[in-house]
């Protein structure tokens, strides 16, 4: 084969269709129109023809380089799945249907990761009621800053903690940044290594419990429960789910069974991502309750009501999720 | 110029096509660069939320806004931009799937959640630890999203640059391009045009040292007498004579690169 003659002839077919990719990969299908798109897949078969021939007869690299990278576009975009799907219809459909089945589905995940947290929690609980003094041991520093008591009187006889944003801040942020931490951690080591994931669902459990003892001891539950239940309520379960979902992806990792590891990991990859998912957005509404809402003293929103708030908001999470029936997804 | 390491995909043709897995290095300075960009970005929203609402709650929009765009920048990019970031479009980089079709919405949040394991201890390190061991240079979060991060080449903007600048030479003897034809071989010839190709890339110490070095190497194989060309020059002039013939045409290798 003369390589010069086969350059010279195949040449504009090639920057053809390297133009039309390029408009393809700017503008909507439709805009292209039908003529435009059959002309570019032919041209792109054309190119695989190209580069099949360009390999049997000459070993030229920059030929077979730029051939085979015109092709591998041409591929990217003619074999590409999403052809424009609107992104309303799929997040539409994404939370009504996709993320209730899907927690229905991988029930055990969920119930594992529950079961961890609730234990750690138990322990902590449990470990500050019968000595007291464990409580610095089991929390970290971040956290303890200040004993229980003199927090509430603090908060309660200062200026409405809204108005001053360097304690707003100081609160509110660090919690948040530090629950998005945990909870992609959770995540994270729960996919590699299914125990680590349990560990920081348990450690994490532990930690609430601890805290949770030590105000009830100073005799201001209601005051805990106010101050964290609203945003608790969501962001708690958040952490749960990205454990959970990191445990579904640990268990195909780590225990395939009879399938290969890499095909049980893509039966595996809708549940994860859908967990995930949820639990991002989970937290996000969680962030904007804890900067807001959650911040208020009982001089302008009354504890029952703070308490009811959050009551609210975990029944209705646990109910969309477990108890709402499905529609039936034609709609 | 061959790819030591590179993943072949089958398309549905039968056609095998390579992708060449990015290195560490330049993913690395890619992040950076998004790093920058994303925090500039909620640095921005801040200065503009701040003063607007009730501290309190600005705080709280900030710190929300903050979280949506340092997860969300990377996973909007590799899905809705075609696997391309900012920063890893200035360095030629681009996420796809394992079949080497681009990645989905799905696939973006999983690698970009693991992001979090893979910067364990610091700067990365776990991730690039693992990237070198495996073999298409995957972190932790590109197995379990199934991706890959491939570099893509040069556009051909730059072989055309240096075309234009080969259409003069010196060197155009008729015995020196019967020699040319007799004497090299397909390999010599295609050193001379990836070393010019390449030049404009090197420190200049390195360039000249190596370009004398060159040189001196073609022009015994070649019994080119005299030193009066520089290195550079000469290499320039011969890779002129291959590449590119009397009516303006790229021949061989230099009119692939310009497919």
């Amino acid at each position: 084969m003369d390589v010069q003659r086969f350059i010279q002839e195949r040449r504009p077919g090639w920057q053809r269709l390297e133009r039309l990719i390029e408009q393809a990969e700017a503008s909507p299908d439709w805009e292209l129109g039908k003529d435009r798109l059959q002309e570019l897949l032919r041209l792109y078969r054309q190119a695989c023809a190209d580069l099949n021939q360009a390999r049997s007869y000459t070993a030229n690299p920059a030929l077979l380089g730029r051939l085979n990278d015109l092709v591998g576009r041409g591929y990217r975009f003619v074999y590409r799945r999403r052809h424009g799907e609107r992104m309303q219809k799929a997040l539409a459909r994404f939370f009504r249907f996709e993320v209730p089945r899907t927690f229905r589905l991988e029930k055990s995940a969920i119930l594992a990761a529950s079961a961890a947290f609730l234990l750690g929690t138990l322990f902590g609980f449990g470990a500050v009621i019968l000595n007291p003094a464990s409580g610095e041991r089991l929390i970290p520093p971040e956290f303890f800053t200040e004993g229980p008591r003199e927090r509430v009187e603090r908060i309660e006889q200062g200026r409405e903690r809204i108005d001053t944003a360097e304690e707003a801040m100081h609160f509110g942020v660090s919690l948040y940044t530090h629950n998005i931490q945990v909870s992609f951690l959770a995540f994270s080591l729960g996919a590699t290594t299914i125990l680590g994931g349990l560990w920081i669902l348990f450690y994490n459990g532990v930690i609430l419990g601890a805290i949770f003892a030590m105000y009830l001891l100073d005799g201001v539950t209601t005051f805990f429960l106010a101050w964290v239940g609203p945003h608790g309520a969501l962001e708690l379960p958040a952490i749960v789910f990205g454990g959970a979902a990191g445990l579904r992806a640990g268990h195909a990792l780590l225990l395939p069974g009879d399938q290969s590891r890499a095909s049980s990991l893509r039966q595996a990859f809708p549940s994860v991502w859908r967990m995930m998912a949820a639990a991002a957005a989970v937290l996000v509404m969680a962030g904007l309750i804890e900067g807001s809402f959650s911040q208020f003293s009982a001089k302008t929103v009354p504890y029952s009501l703070k308490i009811g708030v959050a009551a609210v908001l975990f029944g209705s999470l646990l109910g969309y999720l477990f108890f709402r029936r499905l529609p039936e997804e034609s709609a | 110029m061959r790819d030591l390491r590179h993943r072949l995909i089958l398309t549905p043709e039968q056609v095998e096509v390579r992708l060449a897995p990015a290195g560490a290095g330049s993913r690395f300075l890619a992040l950076i660069v998004d790093g920058l960009i994303a925090l500039s970005l909620s640095v921005f929203l801040g200065q503009l939320l701040m003063p607007l609402l009730p501290a309190g709650l600005g705080y709280a929009l900030w710190a929300t806004l903050n979280f949506v765009i340092s997860w969300g920048y990377h996973v909007y990019f590799e899905t809705y931009q075609d696997g391309r970031s900012p920063g890893k479009r200035l360095l030629g980089l681009r996420v796809v799937d394992g079949r080497g079709l681009p990645v989905a919405f799905q696939q973006a949040f999983v690698r970009n959640v693991m992001r979090i394991l893979d910067g364990v201890p610091a700067f990365y390190a776990l991730g690039a630890l693992v990237c070198q061991l495996d073999g298409d240079g995957r972190r932790l979060g590109d197995l379990a999203a199934d991706t890959l991060v491939v570099r893509e080449r040069r556009s051909a903007e730059a072989t055309r640059e240096l075309a234009r600048s080969l259409e003069q030479s010196s060197l155009r003897t008729p015995r020196l391009l019967r020699l040319l034809g007799r004497r090299l071989g397909l390999e010599e010839r295609e050193f001379l045009l990836d070393l010019s190709l390449r030049a404009a890339e090197m420190e200049p110490k390195a360039r000249f040292d190596l370009m004398e070095e060159v040189a001196a190497h073609y022009r015994q194989r070649l019994e080119i007498e005299g030193k009066g060309l520089s290195g550079e020059n000469l290499v320039r002039g011969l890779t002129a004579l291959l590449f590119w013939d009397r009516r303006g045409e790229h021949r061989g290798a230099l009119a692939a690169r310009m497919v």
